[in-house]
């Protein structure tokens, strides 16, 4: 009886019925027909405790310091920052547009958001340029999907915490396979630069910007204190010096000390040879820029849990927003907070509902029966990850990545991991996939708001993102069929086995 | 009309009364969690001071974030669906199967409501909370051991909002239906849930 949760839980999703109640009245319906009563009140239950949990705490805060960083104005100088560096290429703002998204990835865990804030001020801009508006829209929308593939990723916590795996372990497969999206992409507008002759673009386009010297000093410290640690790694790694246990704290601090005045010493020798407006332009990115070495020091360094990085990160974004770049004030802050507190209430209980839903998932064999299913069309791994990489290609195009997550995490999940597929590389291949959703026609998230950010008709920019989605796809089958692409950094820094 | 109308009156009102009382409370909440990170983290690295509570606390106030807030979303059509179907039939049809999903909705949380009433009674509510205390007394002498129930209260009460706006849109979709006009509840475009 209880097997038929899933069919009719497919007819309320498809009817239009809010996923929340979908997952909770299918298995809640079946229940009660067959007189499990007490069985309804787990599921009430696991709701609640599905939700009670330090580590999905991630979600609201990371939010949070993305809708901060937004309203800092950080956007602006990062796309100054990814034009400086690639503008003067042929069909240079794609390719501005591309590296934003990247960059943007960093700092927030949405591809929504990315497309929004970058979408607003990239599309103008490349129209005045010339480029069709829904070639504009259709590069924001393609690349704005790298934003929950390179960490943070709200999508990846999710899966984590669903499927009980490590959020660090997802956070760090995700880098190599965002950053492997952002360059197909980039290979396509380079392809296509060729072909329609697209324009380049100026590299600096305020010139003669100044910086007020609280930046100026800021910037002046981060720069050098980041080099000067990379020097110090680079030191530790190959001499052994003011390594290991028996190091002192005086010979550790001294150490890094020199380094950092190596790294000053470099950047004073570097400056004559950088134009002063490049130099202001890296200068004012280097504050945002140091969001995602906060966030993914603090976790490989151990320092922070993700939920706590989350949390210090919405510190920085405050202190940045607030009293360094002086671009917010106190009567922005609830709006801000408002804005993070229900966009994570509405996942929040999602992740809950999930949760109530996981454990019908396993009372009811289907898993089981499922992977009798699915065995029976192949043994061969390969073959099998081919088959559910369209499974969820198509699930992708109709529902968003978060809850397509939710529900078949714990279905495919077991399966694959059976199989032999490491959990880490099978979470990434499904997060990759269902994020790549987000860009797809009829139901994608991202192509809608880039309509209406872009006011140009969904089609259109469903037509136009052709060329992009295939990079996509063939991204997934590469990660698919070379787990070392993800794997490497996770098993590098011990986070996967 | 008018009687339906009269009857959406109530529920609207304490909609638009009591949900924003709610929104500013999760402001709060969402604010004073990532305090309690921060104290937290400072604590356990600077001071070398593992403090119990501010996990605790922290989840405690995301809980009643979520309960406080989900409502508001759900009232201006932030829960996630796929209304595909609902766009492409005709108007009617369209509003006559908003309501069919509005009614299951309405059982789902109408039947959590005893559920949740049984569970912020029951046995496990009975217990305390591992390291939260509120003081009693003014001068900080006495302090209250925070009893379960107070946090599990977050999902209850949520559930109870929840049903009131569900009630709320099905009278405005049986409105709607009649031909007649209803207040606009639809959130400003950047407010739709992202992803």
């Amino acid at each position: 009886m209880l097997i038929w949760f899933l069919p009719v839980f497919l007819v309320f999703l498809m009817i239009g019925l809010p996923v929340f109640f979908g997952l909770l009245a299918a298995p809640g319906i079946l229940l009660w027909l067959a007189g499990q009563e007490k069985d309804i009140t787990l599921l009430y239950r696991n709701v609640y405790n599905g939700m009670d949990s330090f580590p999905l705490m991630a979600i609201p805060f990371f939010m949070l310091a993305g809708e901060l960083m937004n309203k800092g104005g950080i956007t602006e100088r990062l796309v100054e920052f990814s034009q400086a560096l690639m503008g003067h290429l042929r069909g240079g703002l794609a390719h501005v547009n591309i590296l934003s998204s990247m960059l943007f990835a960093g700092l927030s865990g949405s591809a929504v958001a990315d497309t929004s804030a970058l979408g607003s001020m990239l599309i103008p801009a490349m129209e005045r340029q010339g480029y069709t508006r829904r070639f504009a829209a259709a590069v924001t929308a393609a690349s704005s999907v790298i934003g929950p593939i390179i960490p943070p990723s709200g999508i990846m916590i999710i899966y984590a915490y669903v499927m009980g795996e490590s959020v660090a372990a997802l956070f760090l497969a995700g880098i190599v396979p965002g950053v492997l999206v952002g360059l197909g992409l980039m290979l396509v507008v380079r392809l296509m630069a060729n072909r329609y002759d697209l324009p380049k673009a100026e590299r600096i386009v305020k010139k003669g910007q100044a910086l007020t010297a609280k930046e100026h000093w800021v910037s002046f410290v981060l720069l050098r204190l980041n080099l000067g640690w990379v020097f110090f790694a680079i030191f530790r790694g190959t001499t052994g010096i003011a390594s290991g246990e028996e190091a002192s704290a005086a010979m550790v601090w001294g150490t890094f000390a020199v380094s950092v005045l190596a790294a000053h010493v470099l950047l004073i020798s570097l400056r004559k040879t950088i134009e002063p407006d490049f130099r202001t332009v890296t200068k004012r990115a280097v504050v945002p820029l140091q969001t995602p070495i906060l966030i993914l020091g603090g976790i490989l360094l151990g320092v922070f849990t993700p939920t706590e990085a989350a949390a210090v990160a919405v510190f920085y974004a405050i202190v940045v927003a607030f009293f360094v770049l002086n671009t917010m004030t106190l009567k922005d802050l609830p709006d801000v907070l408002s804005r993070a507190a229900m966009t994570s209430a509405v996942v929040l209980l999602l992740v809950g509902a999930a949760m109530a839903f996981k454990t019908v998932v396993s009372l009811s064999y289907a898993p089981q029966i499922l992977a009798d299913y699915i065995l029976g069309l192949s043994e061969n791994p390969y073959v099998l990850l081919f088959l559910i990489n369209i499974l969820l290609f198509i699930v992708g195009m109709f529902l968003d990545a978060g809850p397509a997550i939710i529900i078949l995490g714990p279905i495919l999940g077991p399966i694959f991991t059976d199989l032999g597929v490491h959990p880490v590389h099978f979470a990434i291949i499904m997060s990759v996939n269902l994020t790549v959703g987000l860009a797809t026609p009829p139901m994608g998230l991202v192509l809608f708001v880039a309509s209406s950010v872009a006011k140009e008709r969904v089609e259109t920019i469903a037509k136009a993102i052709l060329p992009f989605l295939a990079v996509e796809v063939l991204v997934i089958f590469l990660i698919t069929y070379f787990p070392a692409i993800s794997m490497t950094i996770p098993r590098i820094t011990g986070f996967v086995d | 009309m008018a009687l339906l109308r009269g009857l959406l009156w109530p529920f609207q009102t304490w909609n638009d009364m009591l949900l924003p009382i709610g929104r500013w409370i999760s402001i709060a909440a969402i604010g004073l969690m990532v305090v309690a990170i921060l104290i937290q983290v400072f604590f356990r690295y600077v001071l070398n001071n593992a403090l119990p509570w501010p996990d605790e606390a922290a989840r405690f106030l995301m809980l009643w974030m979520t309960g406080l807030m989900a409502p508001l979303a759900y009232r201006r059509g932030g829960f996630v669906a796929i209304d595909m179907l609902i766009e492409a039939l005709p108007k009617g049809l369209g509003a006559i199967l908003s309501l069919f999903l509005l009614v299951i909705s309405g059982f789902v949380l109408a039947f959590a409501i005893p559920i949740g009433l049984g569970e912020i009674t029951g046995f496990s509510a009975k217990f305390n909370t591992a390291s939260l205390y509120i003081p009693t007394a003014l001068e900080f002498s006495e302090w209250l051991r925070v009893p379960r129930w107070w946090m599990m209260m977050s999902l209850f009460v949520g559930v109870i909002l929840l049903l009131i706006v569900n009630l709320e849109l099905i009278l405005r979709t049986i409105i709607q239906l009649m031909g007649g006009t209803v207040k606009e509840l639809t959130p400003p475009e950047d407010e739709i849930m992202a992803e």
